[in-house]
């Protein structure tokens, strides 16, 4: 009985009143006899208050959260029942609101009883986690205080109020406050509350009003040069908030450049559309007949008996659904901005690889080039270059260069020191050590990213026919907008074949990829 | 100060190395303070790698750096290709200044005066093991067939021959190594820096290649500093010997010297497991015959007694010894010089002359 006691009292240390009970829970988390629906009584009906006691913050958010979310849907109840009631009239606006009604009281009561018993469950849990932190800290809270009751008030007193008056209430519509806001500029007196609906439980209080700027357009003078033409906004048109002053502000900018700048889209077009053509006249060029051969034997000589047989049947699937021509264009696509990615992606690698400055310049860029949804590139491509493959190349090789540039400066990045100091020590000058020693110890790691780049157009190709690039992603999307789902999925097989198929040989071609 | 010539090939005068944004500070104070090492990496954030190393490598010579890992023995070598820029101190080989070289003729030293051999051997995998060797040649853009012919001979010399087409991933590490010493030595340079070359292989090879390079060096009496950090193998390989200690050096000396008389308590400990059978020589233990003669009476029968020379080892003296009661009298330009009894002899395999 001694050495029993013995063994309690660190844990008796810890938890204070009650230390007895939390001794011997404790214990059997220790020697792993808890059982598994263990729930300390106290904790669930004490629940965040007993959390507060015993300074378990990460439990007391638990458990607070839990009892709010009851109280909300609780409140929700009461106004839609109340709604029911002020709409007795409308007969259709009783059973909406009713059932609402129902759904928020069931939804308190399953939240508060399961809540509470999650709570219960936890607690000796969590309790137990603090008990360790606490032996390593003693400066974590242990025993059980009631001042830490104050923290609580202070919490419940800022959020609950607020919440429960934001579910008792219709929010204000967006319409409805900006309204509001013309009658306050005209002197008009507005009830209280309903500025403070306004202000605190709708959207987010609009809080600048600009005036609008200037009409700009850009004629052409009687020479035919453009000239940049203002004029003022029409009188009576209400102020823009930041929102669409902003997003006119970057339509008149690129407006700007178009109109003024336009030699130079238009030339990145033509070499675009220039390079396509050449590609496309040997993808599409090419009888059908003879490209699948070419195909098959490219397949054969990279990659081996086994994918060739995949790559037989895709085409197979391709050319009998009718996709033969559609897939040639495209891979025209994919080639054409697979080659533009590795051009200009490859230096840039060598550049943020080898280079401190590169790196902290380029990454940023490609940090935001990777997260941006693939969606929005195509926006500015269809401002300054129209509909059309061009721009849908360009779209994807936004999207499908970040992998060549991280991918290439990892692989000069992992090239061994000593190896790099050897070939120094013998005399290699910076070109050399580039080219005799770290592109091709990098190179595995590039021809993943080539792998990638190749993958990620194709994927993006697809995307881009939403602006008019053509090819497989045409089908699909028209099918989108026809719902005629058979063509669509039928589509949808064939191009993720067709990513198979450029997947695997380009894989396997890779040199390096086998050891 | 010495400045190198035709005997020095390598000279180091007062070479200090730092590491850290605030060396140069940190050298300074160093030197007025007398700072610690602790001392310098808490005040300056900076770490003192060499610190005021002063050597001299003679033309033909292997020249042993020996020291633990972290005492600076790798970072003052690599000061001798210029591949780590000095703090203070200067460089000298063949006479030049290695620090006032531009970066052309400091490449152009790189690949034609100096071969390395590193620890992890640095070859580049993706070339075949004569591609590998010819690489300082190509570097200097020597042409393909000249290489080819300069590759075959090297080759042949690490007895490496029919292997000049397989790729490094091929070879066994001992044959591996053998490349990076090709490597070396295909441009046929004055000096030779060997990082550890020995220390990543297993014992028997490690010994086997050992000998192999000591027979070589007699031959091409090429000037060799070699790095290690096992006594064992610096005086084996070592005409003379550096011990380093937190990047300063302790003592400079033949094998024998270090042997016989450490400098300090830490060349001391290291040497006490030494076997000395091949380090002490007989004019070290021997005592004049007269002093023999007034301890011991005349000796009676000169004749009677084995002979050896003032350079033959402990290990040729006990074959001497062996077998018979009387002392072994040492000779020099055939005259007796002096007597070792077998309380010399004993007492010199414990290493005390």
């Amino acid at each position: 009985m001694e050495t029993e006691k013995d063994l309690l009292k660190p844990f008796k240390e810890f938890a204070g009143p009650n230390g007895e009970y939390y001794g011997n829970t404790f214990l059997k988390i220790q020697k792993d006899t808890l059982g598994k629906f263990h729930i300390n009584i106290a904790a669930a009906i004490g629940s965040f208050i007993w959390a507060a006691l015993r300074g378990n913050w990460l439990l007391f958010w638990i458990a607070f959260l839990i009892d709010l979310v009851a109280l909300i849907n609780l409140s929700l109840m009461a106004k839609y029942s109340q709604a029911a009631i002020d709409n007795a009239e409308k007969d259709f606006l009783v059973v909406r609101y009713e059932g609402w009604s129902a759904d928020h009281l069931l939804g308190a009561i399953l939240v508060f009883i399961l809540g509470r018993l999650l709570v219960g469950w936890l607690a000796d849990r969590f309790y137990y986690n603090q008990y360790n932190k606490w032996r390593v800290n003693r400066s974590v809270n242990s025993g059980s205080k009631s001042s830490r009751l104050v923290l609580v008030a202070v919490i419940a007193a800022l959020i609950a109020p607020l919440m429960l008056y934001r579910s008792s209430q219709f929010a204000p519509e967006a319409r409805t406050c900006i309204k509001q806001d013309r009658a306050i500029e005209k002197g008009e007196t507005v009830p209280f509350k309903d500025r403070f609906d306004c202000a605190i439980i709708g959207e987010f209080p609009t809080l600048v009003w600009l005036d609008r700027p200037d009409e700009i357009t850009y004629p052409r003078d009687e020479n035919g040069n453009r000239y940049v033409e203002r004029k003022p906004a029409r009188e009576g048109l209400p102020p823009l908030d930041l929102n669409k002053y902003a997003a006119q502000a970057i339509d008149d900018g690129i407006g700007y450049l178009t109109a003024f700048y336009g030699f130079f889209f238009d030339g990145i077009t033509a070499f675009l559309r220039t390079m396509l053509n050449m590609i496309t006249a040997v993808f599409v060029g090419t009888p059908w007949i003879i490209a699948m051969g070419a195909i098959l034997a490219i397949s054969y000589v990279l990659a081996g008996t086994r994918i060739t047989i995949f790559v037989g049947a895709s085409l197979a699937y391709l050319a009998l659904f009718g996709f033969w021509q559609t897939a040639m264009d495209t891979l025209s696509l994919v080639a054409a901005s697979s080659i533009i990615c590795v051009v200009f992606g490859l230096p840039l690698g060598v550049w943020v690889g080898k280079s401190t400055r590169g790196q902290s310049i380029v990454t940023p860029i490609l940090d935001i080039m990777q997260t941006i949804p693939s969606f929005v590139y195509l926006l500015p491509a269809v401002a300054f270059f129209s509909i059309g493959k061009p721009p849908g190349i360009l779209a994807t090789v936004i999207f499908a260069m970040p992998p060549m540039v991280r991918l290439t400066a990892l692989g000069l990045r992992h090239v061994p020191e000593n190896t790099k100091e050897a070939a120094l020590a013998f005399g290699a000058n910076p070109r050399q050590l580039l080219t005799k020693v770290e592109l091709p110890l990098a190179l595995p790691s590039i021809m993943a990213g080539v792998n990638q780049v190749v993958m990620m157009s194709l994927s993006m190709v697809v995307v881009a026919a939403l602006i008019g690039a053509g090819g497989m992603g045409f089908i699909v999307t028209e099918a989108l907008a026809n719902t005629r789902t058979g063509a669509g999925v039928l589509a949808g097989i064939g191009i993720a074949l067709l990513a198979m198929m450029v997947d695997r040989v380009v894989q396997k071609a890779n040199p390096t990829a086998e050891k | 100060m010495i400045t190198s010539g035709d005997e020095n090939v390598v000279v180091a005068n007062n070479v200090w190395k730092i590491f850290g944004d605030r060396a140069k500070e940190a050298l300074e104070a160093i030197r007025k303070d007398n700072l610690s090492k602790a001392e310098v990496l808490e005040q300056y954030g900076a770490v003192v790698g060499v610190k005021d190393v002063s050597i001299s490598v003679n033309k033909g010579e292997v020249f042993c750096i020996m020291g633990l890992s972290g005492s600076g023995k790798s970072t003052l070598v690599r000061h001798i290709n210029r591949l780590i820029e000095p703090t203070h101190g200067e460089i000298l080989i063949n006479g030049v200044n290695v620090g006032n070289l531009n970066a052309e003729d400091l490449r152009v030293m790189r690949a034609d005066k100096i071969g390395m051999v590193f620890q992890n051997m640095a070859l580049l995998p993706h070339r075949t093991v004569s591609d590998n060797i010819a690489f300082s040649l190509e570097l200097r853009n020597v042409d393909a067939f000249t290489r080819a012919q300069a590759a075959e001979k090297v080759i042949e010399t690490v007895s490496l021959q029919g292997y000049g087409d397989r790729y490094p991933s091929q070879l066994s590490g001992g044959m591996q190594q053998r490349v990076g010493l090709a490597r070396a030595l295909a441009a046929d340079p004055d000096i030779l820096l060997m990082d550890e070359p020995f220390s990543a292989l297993d014992p028997l090879i490690r010994r086997g290649l050992q000998d192999e390079f000591l027979a070589l060096s007699k031959v091409m009496k090429k000037t060799t500093l070699f790095i290690t950090h096992d006594l064992d193998e610096a005086i084996r390989m070592g005409s003379r010997i550096a011990i380093m200690k937190d990047g300063e050096i302790v003592q400079i000396g033949t094998p024998e010297d270090i042997v016989t008389k450490p400098a300090d308590k830490y060349v001391a400990d290291f040497v006490a497991g030494i076997s000395k059978l091949k380090l002490i020589f007989a004019h070290t233990i021997m005592q004049p015959i007269a002093k023999y003669e007034k301890e011991n009476g005349k000796l009676k029968d000169i004749d009677a007694c084995p002979k050896a020379d003032t350079e033959d080892d402990l290990d040729t003296l006990v074959g001497h010894a062996v077998g018979q009661d009387n002392p072994v009298v040492i000779m020099s330009d055939g005259k007796p010089v002096g007597i070792v009894t077998k309380d010399a002899l004993l007492r010199g395999v414990q290493g005390e002359a």
